[in-house]
C-alpha cells in the first residue's frame, strides 16, 4: 500500500490520471487488485475510484451521495456546463488553425508557437481567439494576442485539459480529460434530447 | 533474338521497334511539358512549337477530349505517369479480369493450333504473347494491391479533409471488391482443361497463377479488413467533430440554456460524480522520539535570516496606536497644506515655485517631502482638472558622469 502513497495523494488532490498525465500510475490503476486496495483505503473518506466511460481516465468519485456530496457536485456541474462552450470553441479553433483532420483527442500534441503563429496570421481566427480569451473561463483581460495565448494555455493546464511534459518547452499534450468533456457533451445531448443532428451544417460555412 | 538483329529489314517487328523508340524518345524530350500537363490537367500549347505539338498529337500522347477543350494527356499516358510515380490521386485500378481471361483463352487457342500444325516459330510466338498476357494480368493485380496498401498506409494523406478521406476509402473498398469478384471469375478447372497435357501451359496457367491469386487474395482480405477499420475511425472522428460543432453552435444560440439538475437526482449519472479535492497536509510533530534527530537536522539546515523575520501580528499597545494616529494626522496636514498651495496658484493665476511657497508660508515641512507630495497631488488629480495646471520640474543632472536627474524645485502654474 505504501508504494501507492503518492498516487493516492494526487488522486485525493482532485487530479485525473490518464495515459498522458502519468502513464505509470495509469498502468497501475488498470490492475483490479490495486484498485481494490485503494478503494479499501478510500472508503472512510467517502471516496472511491471511478473511471470515464471509455476507460481512459481515473478520478475519485463519492462513495455515498450525501448532502455535502450533492452540494459539491451541483457546484462542479454548473461550472462544467459553463466551461463547455469556451472549451468546445477552443477545440474548434485548434482543429481549424492546425488544419487537423478530426477534433482534438487525448494524446494529440499542440506546439504553442505553431498555434500562435497560425492564429496571428489569420484575421478571422485571431478575432475568434480574442473573443474566446476574454470568456470568463479563460479570464484574459489583455488585448495583446501573446498574453491572451499564454493565459489560455495556462488555464487549460490548470484545469487539466493540457499536460506540459517539459517545463521549459512550450509543447503540450491533450489529456484524457478532453474525452470526459466529450462524454459530457454526448450525455447532455442525449439526456436533454437536444436536436443537434438537425442543426444546419456549420462546416460548410468555413 | 539473334535472327531479329541480323539485318535492318522492313519487317513489322522492326518497324514497330523503330516507332516505339521514336515515341519513347519524344516522351523524354518533352518530359517537362508533359509532367506539367499531368499536374495541371491540360497541355500548355505555347510551351512547344507547332511541329513538336503536331508530333505529340500524332504520337498519341496528347489529344483534345472535345473541340472546346484544351489539349491534354491521353488517358494511357496519364495512367502511365500515375503508375510510375505511385500517384494515388490518379492511379487506376484495373479490375477487368473477365476481359483479360477472354484474351488468355484466345491466345491459348492460337498456341494450341500452331502446335497442332507443327508451326514451332508461330507457337513460340503465341506462347510468348500468352506469357506476357498472364504476367500483365498478375502484374496488374500486384500493382492494384500495392496501390491499395499505399493509400491505406498513408491514411489517405493525398486528400486534405476527412470528408474526402471517407469518399476515397469508399472508392478503395469498391475497387477491392471488384478485384475479389474478378478473382472469382478465374476458374482453375477450366484453365487445367485449357492447358491439357502441355507442361509449360500448365505451369503458366495453373501452378504459377494459383500461387499468385492465393497470395493476392489473402493480401486483399487484409487490406479490406484494414480499410474497414480505418473507415470506422474516420467515421468516429467525423461524428466527434460534428458533435463539437453542433453543441458549440447550440450553446451559442441558446445562451440561457438550462440543464437538468442531475446532481440532485436519486440516481446520479456516473460521469457527474467527481469528488471534491482533499489536501493531505502535515505539520511538524515532536511527539515521536525517533523523529527528533531528523527534525533537528532539518532545522539546522534551514538558513534563517533574521532580517526576513516578520513580527507576527499581535495587538499593539496604546502607545503604538497613538504614534500611528500622530503619523496619520501629520500626513493629513501635509496633504491639506499642498491643497492650499494648489488653491493659492488658482487664485493668484500665476506660476509659483513650490519651494518659495513653502518658505513664504513658513511651513515646517522638509523640502524633499514637500516636492514629493506636490507632484503626487498633481498626479492624483482627475484628468481634466490636471489639464488646467501646468507643472514644471526644475531638473538638474546630479553629476556630469551619470544621468541621474535631481528635481530641484517644481513650478506650478495655470494652463492657457
Amino acid at each position: 500500500m505504501i508504494e501507492h502513497g503518492p498516487l493516492l495523494e494526487t488522486l485525493l488532490a482532485g487530479a485525473s490520471i490518464c495515459e498522458v498525465t502519468d502513464s505509470e500510475a495509469f498502468r497501475r490503476l488498470n490492475d483490479e487488485v490495486v484498485r481494490e486496495e485503494l478503494n479499501h483505503f478510500l472508503r472512510p473518506l467517502n471516496r472511491r475510484l471511478a473511471q470515464s466511460q471509455d476507460g481512459s481516465v481515473f478520478f475519485l468519485a463519492y462513495q455515498e451521495l450525501n448532502n455535502d456530496a450533492r452540494e459539491h457536485l451541483s457546484k462542479e456541474f454548473k461550472q462544467t456546463i459553463q466551461s463547455m462552450l469556451p472549451l468546445l470553441e477552443w477545440m474548434q479553433l485548434v482543429q481549424e488553425s492546425m488544419g487537423r483532420d478530426g477534433a482534438l483527442s487525448a494524446g494529440d500534441t499542440i506546439k504553442f508557437q505553431e498555434f500562435a503563429l497560425r492564429t496571428e496570421d489569420n484575421q478571422s481566427l485571431r478575432q475568434r481567439f480574442n473573443q474566446l480569451a476574454s470568456d470568463r473561463f479563460f479570464k484574459s483581460n489583455s488585448d495583446n494576442l501573446d498574453s491572451q495565448l499564454k493565459q489560455v494555455f495556462k488555464r487549460l493546464k490548470e484545469t487539466g485539459y493540457l499536460h506540459q511534459p517539459h517545463k521549459d518547452r512550450q509543447f503540450y499534450t491533450v489529456t484524457g480529460k478532453i474525452e470526459q468533456l466529450i462524454e459530457m457533451v454526448r450525455f447532455i445531448k442525449d439526456e436533454e434530447s437536444l436536436p443537434l443532428d438537425e442543426m444546419p451544417q456549420q462546416e460548410s460555412m468555413f | 533474338m539473334a535472327r531479329a538483329n541480323q539485318k535492318k529489314d522492313q519487317s513489322p517487328t522492326s518497324r514497330l521497334h523503330a516507332l516505339g523508340v521514336a515515341r519513347l524518345n519524344l516522351i523524354g524530350k518533352h518530359s517537362e511539358q508533359l509532367m506539367h500537363a499531368y499536374i495541371n490537367g491540360h497541355f500548355d500549347e505555347v510551351s512547344v512549337n507547332e511541329s513538336a505539338l503536331d508530333k505529340l498529337v500524332k504520337a498519341r500522347l496528347l489529344h483534345r477530349p472535345d473541340e472546346n477543350q484544351p489539349l491534354s494527356l491521353r488517358p494511357d499516358v496519364n495512367s502511365l505517369i500515375a503508375s510510375l510515380t505511385e500517384d494515388e490521386r490518379k492511379r487506376q485500378i484495373n479490375a477487368d479480369v473477365a476481359g483479360q481471361l477472354e484474351q488468355i483463352r484466345t491466345r491459348v487457342k492460337h498456341f494450341s493450333d500452331a502446335q497442332y500444325r507443327g508451326d514451332y516459330s508461330a507457337s513460340e510466338h503465341h506462347f510468348q504473347l500468352l506469357t506476357e498476357k498472364v504476367h500483365d494480368m498478375t502484374g496488374q493485380f500486384s500493382d492494384a494491391i500495392a496501390s491499395l496498401w499505399n493509400r491505406l498506409n498513408s491514411d489517405f494523406g493525398f486528400v486534405s479533409n476527412l470528408g474526402e478521406k471517407i469518399r476515397e476509402n469508399e472508392l478503395a473498398q469498391k475497387q477491392l471488391r471488384r478485384l475479389l469478384d474478378g478473382f472469382e471469375l478465374i476458374d482453375f478447372n477450366e484453365l487445367i482443361e485449357l492447358a491439357q497435357s502441355s507442361g509449360p501451359l500448365r505451369k503458366l496457367l495453373v501452378s504459377q497463377l494459383q500461387v499468385t491469386i492465393s497470395d493476392s487474395s489473402s493480401s486483399l482480405l487484409e487490406v479490406q479488413k484494414r480499410l474497414v477499420e480505418l473507415m470506422a475511425r474516420f467515421r468516429q472522428q467525423q461524428e466527434r467533430a460534428q458533435l463539437i460543432t453542433n453543441m458549440a453552435a447550440f450553446l451559442k444560440q441558446h445562451p440561457n440554456f438550462e440543464v437538468g439538475d442531475y446532481p440532485n437526482r436519486s440516481n446520479i449519472p456516473e460521469l457527474i460524480n467527481q469528488a471534491a479535492p482533499i489536501i493531505a497536509n502535515a505539520s511538524v510533530a515532536l511527539d515521536k522520539v525517533g523523529d527528533q534527530q531528523v527534525l533537528g537536522d532539518i532545522v539546522r539546515s534551514i538558513d534563517i535570516v533574521s532580517s526576513c523575520y516578520v513580527e507576527p501580528l499581535t495587538s499593539s499597545g496604546e502607545f503604538d496606536l497613538e504614534a500611528e494616529l500622530a503619523i496619520e494626522a501629520k500626513h493629513q496636514q501635509l496633504k491639506e497644506d499642498v491643497e492650499s498651495f494648489f488653491i493659492d496658484v488658482l487664485e493668484q493665476e500665476q506660476t509659483v515655485s513650490a519651494l518659495d511657497y513653502l518658505a513664504d508660508n513658513k511651513l515646517d515641512w522638509d523640502g524633499e517631502m514637500w516636492l514629493f507630495q506636490v507632484i503626487a497631488e498633481h498626479e492624483g488629480l482627475t484628468k481634466d482638472i490636471r489639464g488646467r495646471f501646468d507643472l514644471h520640474k526644475d531638473k538638474q543632472f546630479e553629476h556630469a558622469f551619470n544621468h541621474v536627474e535631481i528635481i530641484r524645485d517644481v513650478q506650478l502654474g495655470l494652463n492657457g
